[in-house]
């Protein structure tokens, strides 16, 4: 007999002991009414139907009192709901779909590093190891001006490009929600490494003839984790503004980053970012609660740039020739896993379910006080959440993320997937995500959703979405052409 | 008293008392400025008229035309001999900057004016809740308010905001956010730091549109400290009664007037349009139309609505000519000193033409122009810091600050003086006994006004 088999069948049990605790302790409150209830029931059918008469004809009602519980109940609910915080809808968001002459499969890509850095062959065997390694597809797209040889970074190029992006998703986005352009009250844009003066959203302002009394907002150098730092700040904001509709655009501009020199470190990036962007429109409109998608439940933001090898992790700095780049250290994977368990420490307490809790608590105790040596306990995620977008910040991201949180491949194939189709596209690579869920059919209506997001600085933000109609299959969208192709075995080496 | 009555006693008081907490949670959400700190970059950084001619000269791309337009420009800018510039012209590589130019400009002011700010109110930086960053023209990777946080090991949980690209009205979109975010948490620290990039942004062209913004702009910058903590407020030193944001960015021409592009040889500058100023007057009115009410007393609303009425009576019956630049308004009936961006002459003279106001009102806006020249977004506080140490500010004084920026934008805000502010300030306190000076002239024209009687044909750069 292979010595497994007892084991088998005791995790097995192990499993259903598990499940057992599990729903007992999150029922717990329904467990204890129902002994409560049988207790009235059996003390009510001992009286006897006229001993119940004779009590209620006993509870005598006058005017006043009548009057004074009416208008106590009625001040209650005034003041309970005016005092909630107001609920953050999103109605809707759209992705910005490159066109098809923008694509860079591997090939051009090679071709152009040959042609560029053709003194440094070393320089370009490292970015074909990176390219194969990277999990990125042949579908992944360039700005215009990176397609020349050399690339050609001008001002006029960048703004190209911003225009490009940004306005196909806004129109995307007000035609998909019927949005008029005078109804919006507050604009953030976040793009972290391009900003013109006047700003984005200034150019979003005057492009859209929006109105003069909006509040704008332009956050730039923020990372990849930007979009959630712009969403945090939308619901602050609409707690103040009442009736209000808040429109983000996450986007990245890759024209003026390209790296031109071969610093390998520095050459890291240029095979990772694509172009992308993505526009969404939130609302705390009552009016809304029926078309909005998604509700927003939590933000919580952790920024770890008090610890120095954090801060200098991902660096934006000259090489020595001078030229600009973003160089990534070799401890990124580690620190990324120290700020997320940060993120998740102040997380956990507000989604898990109080069996989760529980057993964290007893496993935390009893490190402390019995045994050192009890392996801590990782809370499993998987029960708070249905959905998982982690920001498709690199292969190596996902697998660290896949490992520490112990998810199955179905949880992070819509990272992975949205990684192989459009590549990094930085802060809006959750939305693109989020986006391949719903083209899947696979979102219903009470599903919640983990949006994970990592940036310099270093960064580690999470949202909490609470899904409020299910989505039928979404016919437009950057996945409508593809949807069927996917998932795809991304292999772990594709031999170039 | 029997029991139903104790019962309903007690439910009419929880209510009284939820309302009770709820009026209360509001009070907490006003908006004060505990302390705040000037930059003063160090002598050594002091730009005078010499060597402002010895800069003009490096630049090998301009010819006698534009010596006349920036004689002309620099003379009438109302612009002093001590203003500060960055470290890189004292080197002679403003035309080639590099990334750590940039970023040590900006750490040499976060480093200094900072710690000075967190020192004197004797806050720590791990209290500070919310980090709010604006700088216009330089965005890098981290952050340049993770750069603060990495510098002074703030905490995990801070809610921080990097702004960029919003021009010269950045401060106050700022402070917009602490006081929204005010609104929503008790008991926080909020810390804005604004001020400018200038080593990257040297326009080494010869487009004259966009050489102006390299005479113009200098050195500066300015952290503020605020909070909304009415345990504080006897240490406060403002109260924000209101704040208005106007964005004309949906009109082309106000769009357009201030824009950062190629010029025709492909080098980046900052063009300033020529219809800079009809842009700013039309955002200023629109912005002007919104706070009004919010700021001035009934009784000079109504008198300005009677005298429009009049004048529109009596105009229908003569087609007289148009009512002049004045807005008829008396704004002095809401507010006691005028924080002015000190965009340049142009702009102050403009304004003060607006709102009718006197040279004494305009006096602080003029100094700091003179003194630190336009240091876009953290201008305002220099002025206010001029009053400051004027001793002009009593308590129950309102400040009305008014910004413009590219966009185009006009923002401005009313702060109340909480408490009598006789101390002086740190940024003013060494000159302010010279100041107002007799004479504003510019020292330039007598020692280079003889360009302006060259002739384009005969003329040789002196070396």
């Amino acid at each position: 007999m292979p010595p497994t088999l007892p084991d088998f069948s005791n995790s097995v049990k192990l499993k259903y002991v598990k499940l057992g605790y599990q729903y007992l302790v999150n029922h717990i409150l329904y467990l204890l009414l129902v002994p409560v209830m049988v207790g009235i029931l059996i003390e009510v059918l001992r009286l006897g139907p006229d001993e119940i008469l004779n009590l209620w004809r006993s509870l005598h009602f006058d005017l006043v009192q009548i009057i004074c519980s009416s208008f106590v109940i009625i001040f209650v609910a005034t003041v309970y709901f005016m005092s909630k915080p107001k609920t953050i809808y999103l109605v809707d968001y759209a992705c910005y779909k490159p066109p098809v002459t923008c694509r860079v499969p591997f090939s051009t890509f090679m071709e152009h590093s040959r042609l560029i850095l053709k003194d440094k062959p070393k320089s370009v065997d490292f970015q074909m190891r990176i390219l194969e390694r990277s999990g990125l597809g042949e579908e992944t797209c360039l700005p215009p001006a990176i397609h020349y040889i050399p690339p050609k970074p001008t001002m006029e190029a960048a703004r190209g490009e911003a225009e490009l992006v940004i306005f196909s998703a806004m129109d995307s986005l007000l035609s998909k929600t019927g949005l008029k352009p005078k109804d919006i009250d507050i604009l953030i844009v976040n793009c972290s490494l391009f900003s013109p003066t006047p700003s984005l959203s200034a150019m979003i302002i005057n492009k859209y003839k929006l109105r003069s009394n909006i509040k704008s907002f332009n956050l730039s150098g923020m990372g990849c984790s930007a979009g959630l730092i712009s969403i945090d700040l939308a619901r602050d904001l609409l707690q103040v503004h009442p009736n209000s509709n808040a429109v983000v655009v996450s986007t990245e501009i890759i024209t003026p980053n390209y790296y031109q020199g071969n610093e390998r470190a520095m050459l890291l990036p240029n095979c990772l970012f694509r172009m992308g962007g993505a526009a969404i429109l939130l609302s705390n409109r009552r009016s809304q609660r029926w078309r909005a998608k998604y509700r927003l439940v939590h933000v919580v933001r952790t920024h770890k740039g008090a610890d120095d090898k954090a801060y200098g992790c991902v660096f934006e700095q000259e090489d020595k020739e001078g030229k600009v780049g973003i160089n990534l250290s070799k401890d990124l994977m580690a620190i990324a896993g120290e700020a997320l368990k940060s993120n998740i420490t102040t997380i956990g307490p507000l989604v898990l379910p109080a069996s989760e809790q529980l057993l964290f608590l007893l496993t935390l105790v009893g490190r402390k006080i019995f045994n050192p040596k009890w392996k801590p306990y990782i809370p499993d995620f998987k029960q708070a959440f249905e959905h998982f977008c982690i920001h498709a910040g690199g292969r190596a991201v996902i697998d660290e993320l896949q490992k520490n949180l112990q998810l199955s491949a179905e949880h992070v194939e819509a990272s992975r997937m949205a990684l192989h189709r459009f590549g990094n596209t930085s802060s809006s690579s959750l939305w693109y995500e989020l986006n391949y869920i719903e083209a899947k059919g696979r979102m219903k209506r009470g599903d919640r959703i983990w949006q994970i997001a990592f940036g310099s600085g270093f960064k580690c933000n999470s949202a909490v979405w609470k899904c409020n109609r299910t989505i039928k299959n979404a016919a437009d969208g950057p996945w409508a052409d593809c949807i069927d192709r996917y998932p795809v075995f991304i292999p772990d080496v594709v031999k170039l | 008293m029997d029991v139903l009555t104790l019962l309903y006693a007690i439910l009419i008081f929880f209510p009284v008392f939820m309302l009770w907490r709820w009026v209360d949670g509001k009070r907490e959400q006003e908006c004060y400025i505990l302390d705040y700190e000037c930059y003063k970059p160090t002598d050594d950084r002091k730009l005078d008229t010499e060597f402002s001619g010895e800069v003009i000269r490096r630049n090998t791309n301009l010819g006698l035309n534009e010596y006349k337009f920036l004689l002309k420009a620099i003379v009438s800018s109302g612009i002093g001999e001590q203003t500060y510039a960055p470290r890189i012209m004292f080197s002679g590589r403003e035309e080639n900057p590099t990334h750590e130019d940039g970023l040590s400009e900006m750490e040499e002011f976060f480093q200094d004016s900072i710690a000075k700010l967190l020192a004197r109110s004797g806050v720590s930086p791990q209290e500070i809740d919310v980090l709010v960053v604006n700088i216009s023209l330089l965005s890098a990777v981290p952050s340049l308010a993770s750069r603060i946080i990495n510098h002074y090991k703030m905490r995990e949980d801070i809610k921080v905001f990097n702004l960029t690209g919003m021009g010269c009205s950045a401060g106050l979109i700022s402070v917009n956010i602490a006081q929204n975010i005010f609104k929503t948490y008790k008991n926080v620290y909020a810390l804005v730091v604004t001020s400018e990039s200038l080593s990257p942004n040297w326009y080494a062209g010869n487009d004259r549109s966009m050489i102006l913004a390299n005479c113009l702009f200098r050195s500066g910058g300015c952290a503020v400290l605020l909070t909304n903590q009415r345990a504080l407020k006897h240490r406060c030193m403002f109260k924000l009664k209101c704040l208005v944001r106007t964005h004309h960015g949906a009109r082309e021409e106000s769009y357009d007037c201030c824009l950062q592009k190629e010029d025709d040889q492909g080098r980046l500058g900052f063009h300033l349009g020529k219809t800079l100023p009809k842009a700013a007057t039309r955002a200023f009115v629109d912005n002007l139309r919104e706070i009004s009410p919010k700021i001035l007393p009934v009784r000079e609303l109504l008198r300005f609505m009677v005298l429009k009425f009049i004048r529109r009576w009596t105009q229908i019956g003569s087609k007289g000519e148009g009512s002049g630049s004045k807005t008829g308004i008396n704004f002095k009936t809401g507010v006691d000193h005028f924080c002015i961006h000190t965009g340049g002459k142009a702009v102050i003279d403009g304004i003060g033409l607006n709102l009718d106001l006197s040279e004494y009102d305009l006096e602080p806006a003029r100094m700091t122009l003179h003194r630190f020249g336009n240091t876009s977004a953290c201008s305002l506080w220099y002025v206010l810091a001029y009053m400051e140490a004027k001793r002009r500010l009593k308590k129950g004084d309102r400040v009305l600050m008014i910004t413009f920026g590219s966009g185009f934008k006009c923002n401005s805000c009313l702060w109340e003086v909480v408490r009598d502010l006789s101390d002086g300030n740190d940024a003013w306190n060494d000159c302010i006994g010279d100041y107002p000076p007799k004479s504003l002239a510019n020292p330039f024209l007598e020692k280079y006004g003889w360009i302006n009687n060259e002739d384009p044909s005969t003329f040789v750069v002196p070396r």
